[in-house]
This record gives C-alpha cells, sequence and structure tokens, in this order.
C-alpha cells in the first residue's frame, strides 16, 4: 500500500490524511465544486473533482470515485464515516477494481448494516436487544399492519431506519395518532440519507445511557475492545458530547459489556474498526442497539485515554497487519477525556444551520487539547453537508479537570462570521447535571425543552458598555463620515491608521 | 466623534476622542480610557479600565445578507445598531398573537421537500407545514398560531433562499 484515496471530505478527510502523512503513504483526495477550496484538498498529495455538490452527484457516487482511485494511481480507499461508509457496494466495488478497502468486508457491513439483521446477529451471539420488529418494514407494508405491531410493542416506540445510522431517519412516537407522521417523516429522510425507505420499529426504554465500545478486529481473528464511550448527552438523537470512562460504567460492567461487544464482533467474522452500541437502562442492565461498521466522529476521546491510533490501525489491519495490542491495557483507561462537536447551527434560533463565511477562526491550544477541525477563515461552511464543522476534544488526568480543561478552550475558541455551537456548550458544561454525571439521553432535549429558547450566553452589562465602546471607536476610526454605513468596517484601508 | 450605539435594545450615547493609540471615551456619562490596537480589519484588542485594566478581543462583522451589525466581546456575540443604522434578520416564525398573519418564511437556503397544506386549509398551533430539506436534515417548519392557510408560494421539489416566503396564515 503506498496511496490512499480518501472517499470524503471535511474534517475526517483531513483525519485520515494526517494519518496516511504519518505513514509515509501518499494522500489523494476528492471534492465536490464547492469544497474547492477546502482544507482536505489543500492538505493532499493530489485532488480530483467528482462532480457537482449535493452529495449524490459526488460523494456518493461510486463510480467517480473509483475513477478518481484510477485516475490518482490509489491502491486503497478509505471511506471516512458517513457518506459511503456502510455502504457495502462500495465495499464490494472497491475490492473488485483491485484496490484495498479500509474497512470490514462488503458481507459483514451489509449484515450489520441491516438494523435488523445486527439485532439478530447479537442474539444468536447470546447478547439482549431491545425488544421491537425482526422483520423490515419496506414502504409496501401498509399502515394498518404497522400500527397493529407498534400497539403489540406498546407506546412510546422508535420508527428506525433499517439502513440508519447519526439519527438520521428515526422519530419518537408517544401516542397512537403520531405514528402515521413519524412513518412518513422517517422513511422520507431514510429515503434521502441511504437509499432505503424500509424502517423498523423498538421500544423506546424511559430513562437509557448511550454506551458503546470501539473495538478493532485483524484479519487474523483477533478482536479487541476498548474502554466505553459516554454518548448519552444527545440532542434530537444526534450525540453532542462523549466522553470516556463513563461515570455509569462500574469495571465489573464495563468487563461485561467489552465482552459481550467483542462477542458479537467475533461472531460476524468483523475486521478494522467498529463500535457496538449499546442502551444502559436504570437498573444497570445492557441492551445492544446496533454496531456501526466503521470509524466513528467520536473515535479521537477513545485515542485520548488508550494512546492508540486508531486511523493508523485501520489501516494496518487492511494492509494485512496482526493486533499486537495489549487487550488488558485498553481497558484501562489513561485519564478522561470529553468531546464537543462544534456546529454551524445558531443554538440562539433553535440550532437552525448557520451556513456561510468564517470570517475568523482561532483554535483553541494548550495542554490536552485536540481540534479536529475541517474548516479555515476564508472558508464557506457549505449547505449541502452536516454543518459539523470541528470536534474539539479535551484530555486530563481526571473528570472535573477535563471538564475545567474544555471550559477553558471553548472560552478561548473564536469564530466569526457563522453561529456556531459553542455557546450552547459553554452553558451545558456548567450545568449541575453534566458535572456530576446524572443523565441520560432524554436530559438535554428536556433541558432546552424547559429553557423555551433563552439565549445560552447572555452579555452581561460589562459586555455590553465593552459592545457599544468596540463600536464606537471602530466608527471613529474607520472613515471621515459621522454617520458610517455598515460597509465602511469592511475597510481596511481606512482603519490603517489606529496602530 | 458623538455617536449613538443600540446594545439590546437600550441606546447608549458615546463620545470619541483620539489621542495617539488611546481613545478618552464617554459612555452614557461615565469616562473610560481605552488603549486599542486593531488586529485585522475586524478585530480590536481593547484594555479598558472599566475594573482595572480589562483585556477584551472584540469583532465587528456586518452580516453580508442581513446586515446586521454583531459586536463579539469574549465570546458573546452582541448585535449592536450605529446611528440607528441596522436591517433586521429575518425570522421563519412571524406573527404568533392575536389577528397578525403568519408569514413563514425559510430561515435557511434548502430545498421544499412536501408541501402539507393548501390555501383555505384550516391548521393549528405546532402542526407541520412544509418540510424544507437543509444539510441532510429533514426540517418540518410549523404554524405558530391556529389560523387558515392564506397564500401558498412553497412548491415542493423547489429551491429557496434565505428568507423566501413559504406561506401566509390568516
Amino acid at each position: 500500500m503506498k496511496k490512499v484515496l480518501v472517499a470524503n471530505r471535511g474534517e475526517i478527510a483531513v483525519r485520515v490524511i494526517r494519518a496516511c502523512r504519518e505513514m509515509g503513504l501518499s494522500p489523494v483526495a476528492v471534492y465536490s465544486e464547492c469544497d474547492r477550496d477546502a482544507l482536505h484538498v489543500r492538505y493532499a498529495d493530489q485532488a480530483l473533482a467528482i462532480g457537482p455538490s449535493p452529495p449524490r452527484d459526488s460523494y456518493l457516487r461510486i463510480d467517480r470515485l473509483l475513477d478518481a482511485a484510477k485516475a490518482s494511481g490509489a491502491d486503497a480507499v478509505h471511506p471516512g464515516y458517513g457518506f459511503l461508509a456502510e455502504n457495502e457496494a462500495f465495499a464490494a466495488a472497491v475490492q473488485d477494481a483491485g484496490l484495498t478497502f479500509i474497512g470490514p468486508s462488503a458481507a459483514v457491513i451489509e449484515t450489520m448494516g441491516s438494523k435488523t439483521a445486527a439485532r439478530i446477529a447479537a442474539t444468536q451471539a447470546g447478547v439482549p436487544v431491545v425488544p421491537g420488529t425482526a422483520e423490515p418494514l419496506d414502504a409496501s407494508v401498509p399502515e394498518e399492519t404497522i400500527a397493529a405491531l407498534a400497539s403489540s410493542i406498546g407506546y412510546p416506540l422508535l420508527v428506525k431506519a433499517v439502513a440508519g445510522g447519526g439519527g438520521k431517519g428515526m422519530r419518537t412516537v408517544t401516542d397512537p395518532s403520531e405514528l402515521s407522521s413519524a412513518l412518513r417523516a422517517a422513511r422520507s429522510e431514510a429515503n434521502a440519507a441511504f437509499g432505503d425507505a424500509s424502517v423498523y420499529l423498538e421500544r423506546r426504554l424511559t430513562r437509557p445511557r448511550h454506551i458503546e465500545v470501539q473495538l478493532l478486529g485483524d484479519a487474523y481473528g483477533t478482536v479487541v475492545p476498548f474502554v466505553e464511550r459516554e454518548c448519552s448527552i444527545q440532542r434530537r438523537h444526534q450525540k453532542v458530547v462523549e466522553e470516556t470512562p463513563s461515570l455509569a460504567v462500574t469495571p465489573a460492567l464495563r468487563e461485561a459489556m467489552t465482552a459481550a461487544a467483542a462477542s458479537v464482533a467475533r461472531a460476524v467474522g468483523y475486521t478494522n474498526a467498529g463500535t457496538i452500541e449499546f442502551l444502559l437502562d436504570e437498573d444497570g442492565r445492557f441492551y445492544f442497539l446496533e454496531m456501526n461498521t466503521r470509524l466513528q466522529v467520536e473515535h479521537p476521546i477513545t485515542e485520548m485515554v488508550s494512546g492508540v491510533d486508531l486511523v493508523r490501525w485501520q489501516i494496518r489491519i487492511a494492509r494485512g497487519d496482526r493486533l499486537d495490542l495489549d487487550p488488558l491495557a485498553l481497558l484501562r483507561p489513561k485519564g478522561h477525556a470529553i468531546e464537543c462537536r462544534i456546529y454551524a447551527e445558531d443554538p440562539d434560533n433553535n440550532f437552525l444551520p448557520s451556513p456561510g463565511r468564517i470570517r475568523h477562526l482561532r483554535a483553541p491550544a494548550g495542554p490536552g487539547m485536540r481540534d479536529d477541525s475541517g474548516a479555515a477563515a476564508g472558508l464557506d461552511v457549505p449547505i449541502f453537508y452536516d454543518p459539523m464543522i470541528s470536534k474539539l476534544v479535551a484530555w486530563a488526568e481526571d473528570r472535573p479537570q477535563a471538564i475545567a480543561r474544555m471550559r477553558r478552550a471553548l472560552d478561548e475558541y473564536l469564530i466569526t462570521g457563522i453561529r456556531t455551537t459553542i455557546p450552547f456548550f459553554r452553558w451545558l458544561l456548567m450545568q449541575p447535571a453534566f458535572e456530576s454525571g446524572a443523565f441520560d439521553t432524554t436530559y438535554l432535549d428536556r433541558v432546552l425543552a424547559a429553557r423555551n429558547g433563552r439565549p445560552f450566553v447572555e452579555p452581561t452589562p460589562e459586555i455590553e458598555d465593552v459592545a457599544a465602546i468596540a463600536t464606537a471607536i471602530m466608527a471613529a476610526t474607520a472613515g471621515p463620515s459621522s454617520t458610517p454605513s455598515p460597509s465602511v468596517w469592511r475597510g481596511q484601508a481606512r482603519v490603517e491608521g489606529l496602530r | 466623534m458623538r455617536y449613538d450605539v443600540e446594545v439590546a435594545g437600550r441606546t447608549r450615547h458615546l463620545a470619541v476622542t483620539r489621542t495617539g493609540d488611546t481613545f478618552a471615551v464617554t459612555l452614557d456619562g461615565r469616562p473610560y480610557h481605552v488603549d486599542a490596537a486593531l488586529i485585522d480589519a475586524q478585530t480590536l484588542s481593547l484594555v479598558v479600565d472599566t475594573v482595572s485594566r480589562q483585556s477584551y478581543e472584540t469583532t465587528l462583522i456586518t452580516d453580508p445578507v442581513t446586515g446586521q451589525l454583531t459586536v463579539t466581546v469574549a465570546g458573546v456575540a452582541v448585535p449592536v445598531a450605529l446611528n440607528g443604522q441596522r436591517r433586521f434578520g429575518r425570522r421563519d416564525e412571524g406573527g404568533g398573537t392575536g389577528a397578525a398573519p403568519q408569514r413563514l418564511a425559510a430561515s435557511m437556503p434548502g430545498k421544499v421537500v412536501r408541501v402539507l397544506v393548501k390555501t383555505g386549509d384550516v391548521v393549528h398551533a405546532r402542526q407541520p407545514l412544509v418540510v424544507v430539506e437543509a444539510m441532510k436534515m429533514e426540517n418540518e417548519m410549523r404554524a405558530s398560531r391556529d389560523g387558515m392557510v392564506a397564500e401558498v408560494h412553497a412548491r415542493e421539489g423547489h429551491s429557496v433562499e434565505a428568507g423566501a416566503l413559504l406561506l401566509v396564515i390568516q
């Protein structure tokens, strides 16, 4: 393996390119029309255009990605996460073209990619699953049949895309009257995101935690689990903060959950990096939720407490290396790590996407900080893709120190031109429930609803004074006119005289 | 020079006199000594005697779409207006109370996936009206009040710009 095509964009493309560089492999980027000036293009050795900005015309085009691989001379393909990362046809096409797919086999992606087939696989491995429908419900299944199944499972329940992931194609139904609209929304979103409108139903546990186990498996049957990740801080089923280890997991529970995760992976012959997601109920019972047959967004926190470079191992496993990590050491966390997903969303306007041009960007640095970002000043955040612009990760010796470090970093993070979720995280990390760890997957939606849209960071009188002073000084130095128009702020030349 | 700056709904009166790199500022009659360093066209580092030589980093940005002026101080974004000049940002859900019509506008650029109502339909508060897809997520835009659909401008499959009128509820 000498040259790796990274079939993705944004921060994860940058992350994979970094691993390639460190291993002496030549990284190849691909880009859609709106991504020509993106960071992953600038960091790569080669960069190939693959079509218009909508994902279905570029990052989801298997033919164009394979053409790009051939044209560049790449001998391996890394899918990142999202887009085609869990598409078995893509994995198979890469292999059929004589290239190495950096990920699991097409067959195992297909099995675990179907949420219903994965539930059967887990049951066969002796791991409990959340009660729900066993078979997928495709678009031809009449609504009355689904309504009958729903009442036998009981409300509240979740409608979930069989091909789902990342919270897409998922709706909560608390009352039978909402089933129809939830089905329509979930099917439509699932069809748009995954090209498959099939759904299934699953009981919604009342106050579960979302706990997941990262795994690596090599081609020789070795599977090693890592310390669990706590991902219960979710907004509308999307993880927004992750940490490891979890306050809710005792050493005995860790042993049981990691062993269960490894047995599911072994049962399906899993290779490369993958994650088993569990729900943990209030009584300490855990249930298999699903398996993600790819690298996770939140993989950096595992890297911080294990000292293991997961992307490097993905590449090593794909080229046939044996896992030689000490499995016992992997289950002893070194310190504590927290990740905040920084999104281009306006938290003070119901988290609506806030695309646009980034004017300033200064990422935090210093001890224990890691900023996995695909953003830079001068770049546009396009409307076509997921609005996540950065993953901010804090590591420290223990949880209170990691929280303190993250608060410090959020205060340092400067992004202007677009709205981001940074003010929301500054608020969240001050909440007593976050500090004590007394939260579950319903926590964030409940407290957000109760806040009723109040701004997350409200200016103090002092901040208001300084805002007024800054505005007046800019105006005083911006030009001769005493009533300047807003456009004067853009003129660097007019303010040169200031210092 | 004298300026009126509106911050958080309150108009503040300022006078600025420059001496070299320092500025004598009076804010609603209170004097401040301000040392200002220009970092780039929008960024000022200020050292102000609000308490005792406090240091602030401030940026001043005009939104290219709405014209809204925003000052960021210590990571807190504060919308301001200078000498009464401000264009308000557009909101997705206007109206909400009384008899004023709700003018539902797209809050971001995207594609209209579904229009769930037609002219003349009676709708209830919180009822989904239009589904707009942006950034891979489908967003249901809902009625903010009970009423009747008076106008439908959204068309399924069409792209919309931020601020585009989708429908009106009377």
